[in-house]
């Protein structure tokens, strides 16, 4: 079957809106990310690498960088486990499947702002619900500072966060469990195989899309997190949950914008070259059908 | 088709017509010279109904207490016709918030600033503020070492001061420490002994809001001016300001964050020091169980709010932070500054709001509702027993101005390093990270000797 081809010039809207208003930021943000731009400055000066020299020897931030990484990989890894969890289950034929798929897909849609304000009362050490929850079952060794204690600050804001964010996975993760034929999982039962193995050798081959979709949003929405640090923690306590943009926000707010903007730089660097690599090995071990 | 063409046509006419309309009556905030006072006018010429009656914004940090100053535009209001719309911004974002405001041309019509040049600094005084020193019927009120105080090296000012004498210190609740049979302490080691006694009575000595931030700092402060400035004096601080002395080479400073540390180590700090909050600050030692706080006169408002008006008068005491040898030195704070952007939609209207609000019957309207001890010359005000106690400190010529006030660059991010001194109890990592912060923030506001 020969495929309809549509005219070149149907792209130029979306080409010139994405050169204006994504590439040429982007490219004067590198360029200012080699000067001395500054709130206080009269004038901006081309200062070369010295942004960057600067940053490597900042101790603060090799503490975001690695609480970024953390809070990526764990996220990314939990938000995908648990989304495809819930996709498996809520594909069953449940009774209140449809609300249920509403409920987990609920947290998404509500601002990250929102839910951290809502969290910060639920992790208030004295009044939130959850360490009222262990206290009423007697699990007195559970009740902790959850936000305010450096031991949980940064485990606490990721599981806040995989609950906002796992919803999202979730129906990725359906949206690729619907395209998957019956007839495969059909023919695999009439063979014998049991459910594991019908998810091993036949599901989970063909939602290798979906993988690579959930896992690189997860990745790189999860390196660029910063409401939900920002309320629940400011970055706190000390710097034990400080992550890129709570420290890039603190330099842009103290006006130092060229500085700010090389940071910005290393962010992007870092997203690449982490998702790049992620991005062909998923792509690689996807099923044409 | 053409009809309809006709009547597109029409509407879209009519739209851009009123839009414009809207425009020209935008917000009815246009100056008319009927309508405005001349510069030198004075708070009573001010004063007088306005022609054509304008609404000014008033930007306040949503820290500082509404009320005086709604009471004084009610008068003004009715005086002028002119309305004050006050806009409380997040206090702990609110430099940032009004810096946004003036990089985009929001400016509001007046706001209040924390005091000190510093601010003139930050917001760009000489292109964005109008400036004072030569304005009629504002400085002659005004006590000389607050309006010396209010101006730069070039002698020019760009805020108004407004308010009254601040203080930090030693809060106190007096019932604790009557039931543990203490007094007010005389050097630091007393302060240490009465904080071990309060312990033993099972009494939290110390509350630390550590989650906050911007509690912690007071400890530091309060400790500079009986503590740092006698090691340094102000040609220390003189040589701090263009970059020739290291926080970290001062010996005083240093011993600051070994005492913190050793309170903490004693125990003498409330449990969870790394969640305790300004509000739960308030509360504890309101309710007695906790004895002391390194605080601000921020509270007081606060205490009365929760406590009444007889609690704070009769059952809150004060201490400055005590010396080795004796009972220290009280720290002052200047009054905070009305500042108006020289670009101001009602630039000549936001003037007169800051004369009528320096007027005699509207500070005494601000006294009345936040006694404190004033810095205008014929003003009256009722000072609570803590706040007599640092005017007493004042006449015997042994108080400080705040060493923030005195500085050019500012101690960045102090909250936050305090907070992780907290966790690791690291005193050299803490003074050489507050010492690095300074620096870098002098040499963002391009300060000579930074640079």
């Amino acid at each position: 079957m020969e495929r309809s081809k549509y005219p070149l010039y149907f792209s130029f809207p979306a080409v010139i809106v994405f050169l204006l208003f994504f590439i040429t930021p982007t490219i004067i943000g590198i360029y200012y990310s080699f000067t001395d731009w500054n709130i206080n400055a009269d004038a901006i000066k081309f200062i070369g690498l010295e942004n960057y020299k600067e940053l490597f020897n900042e101790p603060r931030l090799k503490q975001a960088f690695i609480n970024t990484l953390i809070f990526a990989a764990a996220v990314t890894l939990l938000q995908n486990a648990v989304g495809l969890a819930l996709a498996l289950l809520l594909n069953e034929k449940l009774k209140l499947r449809n609300l249920l798929r509403m409920i987990f897909f609920m947290p998404y849609v509500i601002a990250p702002l929102v839910i951290g304000y809502i969290f910060r009362a639920i992790y208030h050490p004295e009044h939130g619900i959850v360490n009222q929850f262990f206290g009423l079952l007697g699990m007195d060794f559970m009740v902790q500072d959850w936000l305010n204690d450096p031991r949980f600050a940064l485990f606490t804001v990721i599981m806040t966060d995989i609950w906002r964010v796992a919803g999202f996975s979730m129906v990725v993760y359906l949206a690729g469990l619907q395209f998957i034929p019956k007839d495969l999982t059909e023919s695999a039962s009439i063979d014998g195989a049991n459910y594991w193995t019908r998810f091993k050798h036949v599901v989970f081959p063909l939602l290798a899309p979906a993988f690579t979709v959930n896992v690189l949003l997860a990745m790189i929405g999860s390196m660029k997190v910063f409401e939900i640090v920002m309320v629940l923690t400011e970055g706190g306590p000390g710097y034990t949950t400080e992550v890129f943009y709570t420290y890039i926000r603190n330099t842009f707010s103290s006006g130092e914008m060229g500085y700010a903007t090389a940071i910005n730089m290393l962010l992007f660097v870092l997203v690449t070259l982490v998702g790049i690599p992620v991005l062909l090995a998923m792509k690689k071990r996807e099923v044409e059908m | 088709m053409r009809k309809m063409k006709a009547v597109y046509l029409t509407m879209a006419l009519m739209l851009g017509a009123f839009s414009l309309a809207a425009c020209g009556s935008s917000n009815g905030s246009t100056n008319t010279p009927e309508g405005t006072a001349t510069a030198g006018s004075s708070a009573e010429a001010s004063a007088q109904p306005s022609a054509k009656p304008v609404t000014l914004t008033f930007l306040i940090p949503n820290t500082e207490d509404v009320t005086p100053y709604n009471l004084i535009f009610k008068e003004f209001e009715a005086k002028t016709g002119n309305k004050v719309e006050v806009q409380a911004l997040p206090g702990g974002d609110y430099d940032n918030m009004l810096k946004t405001r003036f990089s985009t041309g929001d400016f509001p019509d007046v706001f209040l600033m924390q005091p000190g040049t510093k601010q003139y600094v930050k917001l760009r005084a000489d292109e964005t503020l109008y400036e004072w020193s030569g304005e009629a019927g504002v400085w002659d009120n005004v006590i000389d070492t607050i309006v010396d105080f209010q101006k730069d090296t070039a002698g020019k000012a760009y805020g108004v001061p407004f308010g009254k004498t601040g203080m930090m210190g030693v809060f106190y609740n007096k019932d604790v420490f009557e039931k543990a049979g203490v007094a007010a302490p005389t050097n630091y080691a007393n302060l240490i002994e009465i904080a071990k006694k309060l312990k033993g009575d099972g009494v939290t000595p110390f509350y630390e809001g550590v989650k906050d931030g911007w509690p912690t700092q007071v400890f530091y402060l309060t400790g500079w001016v009986s503590q740092v400035d006698q090691e340094i004096g102000d040609e220390g601080v003189q040589k701090l300001n263009v970059n020739q002395l290291k926080l970290s080479d001062i010996a005083a400073l240093k011993d600051l964050f070994v005492k913190s540390k050793e309170i903490k180590d004693l125990g003498l700090f409330q449990k969870n020091t790394l969640s305790g909050t300004f509000d739960e600050l308030q509360n504890e030692l309101g309710e007695g169980k906790v004895a002391m706080a390194f605080m601000l006169d921020g509270i007081l408002p606060q205490l009365e709010k929760k406590f009444g008006k007889d609690f704070v008068t009769n059952k809150i005491g004060f201490f400055p932070f005590p010396t080795a040898t004796d009972t220290g030195t009280a720290m002052i704070t200047p009054p905070n500054q009305l500042m108006v952007p020289s670009k101001a939609k009602n630039l000549e209207a936001a003037k007169e709001l800051v004369k009528f609000m320096i007027s005699k019957e509207s500070v005494n309207i601000f006294y009345q509702s936040q006694p404190g001890i004033p810095v205008f010359k014929d003003a009256t005000s009722e000072l609570y027993p803590m706040q007599q106690t640092v005017k007493d400190y004042i006449d015997q010529g042994k108080s400080k101005v705040n060493v923030q006030n005195r500085l050019t660059a500012s101690f960045l991010d102090l909250g936050k390093i305090l907070q992780n001194f907290h966790i690791t109890g690291d005193v050299d990592t803490a003074i050489k990270e507050m010492d690095a912060n300074y620096v870098k923030d002098g040499n963002s506001k391009r300060l000579e000797g930074f640079e």
